[in-house]
């Protein structure tokens, strides 16, 4: 392949990308350091006389220092003994939601893909419009929704809004994979007798894997951003709390215990970040390719 | 046994109408072969008697049962898509299984009958491959594969090999005629490539614009054609068409005059009279370089040895695109001006609505 960009391009588009990173990942790099921190250090910095510079080492305290310890990930179990109960909750919910969320969207997806309906781009548009509302807006309604069905304090007070207002983006994002897949695929089937259902199962389907996987991985970011709100307000039951809401235990009634909240802040995303190490397998592009020709 | 009946079949899209009137009757194991350039309805044609499509109005009659309204599989007919349709994600052995597994055949029927199509398509050391890893000819005959294991009453082929290469394109050609004769079941073809159609048809539909321009044998359309259309249509490099400035009619013949050039033809003239206005069709290889004068002289601009014949392009009469076939010892260069002469029997002539005079 030719090499299509300048040296000078080069540059500036790893600078560029270089900036992004550093800008997107310096949040987790402060909680990292936070949480390595002794509390008590965690708000001192060193002085600096007037007149004079910092030196090298004091400068570079800032960052690391012989304080530092992995302590706050050992003590975070005895501050907040529920902590693994809330991690499961997290990924239980956004786990949860997720495969509901596919039952609903794979079919609805398949039927925008194939057929043409009356009120078919009406439709698509209103659920675009329903993901311009935050939940925020909605929560009262749904309050009151969720309490006249009984259904205050428990999971399903965090799944079934998570759900539902999860599907139109996938909606949208499983539309445009299906209509990737040949047509002539689904008459070759119809010609040999293949029912719509026996065709979705054994040829759409397989085929729509990597489009599954990545709407599946964009449901499950959402469900994952998104349970903090419903958590706290459908919820008041410990023992169902995800842990983006557990974690407010962190905060006593004389001190916030900053550095154990950021060890568990990062200790909650790493079954979500195995998730997507292992699902980023199967996201091989070319999956289709063979079968009609282009 | 297999016979199809097409009975006043009309097609709109919506306001567009594809296709008007079509009546056709097909024989049991004839290879007949629909041709016409894009968009005159001949895929639209194969996918009604297929089912994909429906029709707007009239019937498809497969063995004296109407199937207008039946889906494809009760139809009896299997369909090779001009894309292939392969399953990506199932292997050859399972893309030919696939008619099979739906309709729940038995495990040991299933498998007898895929080797069976897998050996007559020279597919058995290909079974447990993907249709990624196969040659484009090789993925063809998957497709075909997968329309024979259910043993057909009908084939239907839509432009099957126009995603190959010239090479591989002649040699498909030639294995669907050995299929054709092995299996000795109806087929019905769909190409705008006219070798294709003049190969390998029992029978040649020619369509234009909707409408069936004509039916017949391949030579009969070489040789007869009923319109200016198909006489354009059938044969390579493309038939001749000289306007005459003036037409005379003498003891019942034509005599036309193209410039100071006068062809005397023996076609019936019982509907055109003197100074009507007549198209004159001749074929590039029947053309004869003669080398006394009496000729039409022919302006030389391009010449292409092909082998086994030397094809020229040039001016006559002040027709530009004017083309001849020559034998290959001819010797020509672009810029030489040759004398053409021809049997004026094998001339063809076509008033002024495109509808040939017949031959008398």
């Amino acid at each position: 392949m030719m090499d299509k960009y300048s040296l000078l391009q080069k540059i500036g588009i790893y600078t560029s990308i270089a900036l992004f990173i550093t800008f997107m990942l310096l949040p987790f790099v402060e909680m990292f350091i936070a949480s390595l921190r002794p509390l008590t250090h965690l708000f001192s910095r060193p002085e600096v006389p007037v007149g004079e510079t910092m030196s090298f080492v004091d400068f570079m305290s800032r960052f690391w220092s012989d304080k530092m310890s992995f302590q706050a990930y050992r003590d975070m179990w005895v501050t907040v003994p529920q902590l693994p109960r809330y991690i499961f909750n997290s990924v239980f919910l956004a786990t949860s939601v997720t495969f509901i969320s596919l039952c609903f969207v794979i079919p609805a997806a398949y039927a925008y893909a194939r057929f043409s309906f009356k009120g078919k781009s009406v439709s698509l548009t209103l659920f675009l419009a329903v993901n311009m509302f935050t939940g925020a807006v909605l929560l009262i309604p749904l309050y009151k929704l969720l309490r006249m069905y009984g259904l205050l304090n428990t999971y399903w007070a965090m799944i079934i809004p998570g759900v539902a207002f999860l599907i139109p983006q996938g909606i949208w994002l499983l539309k445009t994979f299906l209509e990737k897949i040949p047509y002539e695929l689904e008459e070759a089937a119809f010609v040999d007798g293949a029912s719509r259902l026996y065709t979705l199962r054994r040829v759409i389907l397989p085929l729509a894997v990597p489009g599954l996987i990545v709407v599946g991985i964009a449901i499950f970011i959402g469900a994952y951003a998104q349970q903090f709100l419903f958590a706290i307000t459908f919820n008041q039951n410990r023992d169902y709390m995800p842990l983006p809401a557990g974690i407010f235990e962190f905060i006593g009634y004389q001190t916030v215990l900053w550095n154990e909240m950021m060890a568990a802040s990062l200790v909650g995303v790493l079954p979500v970040l195995f998730i997507f190490l292992f699902m980023q397998k199967h996201l091989i592009a070319g999956l289709t390719s063979g079968a009609v020709k282009e | 046994m297999a016979t199809v009946k097409l009975e006043n079949i009309y097609k709109s899209f919506g306001e567009t109408e594809v296709l008007f009137d079509i009546n056709l009757e097909i024989n049991d194991k004839e290879f007949v072969v629909f041709v016409g350039p894009s968009g005159c309805g001949k895929t639209t044609l194969l996918r009604i008697i297929s089912g994909l499509e429906e029709v707007t109005s009239g019937s498809v009659v497969i063995d004296d049962k109407d199937v207008s309204n039946a889906p494809p599989v009760e139809r009896g007919i299997s369909m090779v898509f001009q894309s292939y349709a392969l399953y990506p994600h199932l292997s050859v052995f399972e893309n030919i299984a696939f008619p099979l597994r739906v309709a729940k055949v038995s495990e040991k029927e299933l498998e007898e009958k895929v080797f069976k199509a897998a050996d007559i398509l020279q597919l058995r050391d290909r079974l447990d491959f993907k249709p990624g890893q196969l040659s484009g000819g090789q993925r063809q005959r998957v497709a075909i594969g997968r329309s024979i294991v259910r043993d057909p009453k009908v084939f239907l082929f839509d432009e099957p090999l126009s995603n190959l290469d010239a090479a591989l394109r002649g040699d498909m050609r030639v294995e669907l005629a050995k299929l054709h004769q092995n299996l000795k079941t109806t087929m019905i073809y769909v190409t705008h490539d006219q070798i294709e159609a003049m190969t390998m048809a029992d029978k040649i539909v020619v369509l234009h614009d909707g409408v069936i321009e004509q039916v017949g044998s391949p030579m009969d359309l070489y040789h007869n054609p009923k319109t200016k259309f198909v006489a354009g249509f059938i044969g390579h490099p493309n038939m001749n068409f000289l306007k005459t400035s003036d037409t005379d009619i003498k003891q019942k013949k034509l005599s036309a005059n193209i410039g100071d050039f006068t062809l005397d033809l023996a076609v019936d003239v019982s509907d055109i009279k003197a100074g009507d206005e007549v198209d004159i069709g001749i074929r590039p290889e029947d053309l004869v370089v003669s080398s006394n004068k009496g000729g039409a002289p022919m302006t030389v601009d391009v010449v292409e040895h092909i082998g086994a014949t030397v094809i020229l392009y040039g001016t006559v009469l002040g027709n530009s695109d004017f083309c001849a076939v020559l034998p290959s010892d001819s010797v020509v260069k672009p810029g030489d001006t040759v004398n053409l002469t021809l049997d004026p029997f094998k001339c063809h002539a076509f008033d002024s609505s495109g509808q040939a005079l017949l031959k008398s």
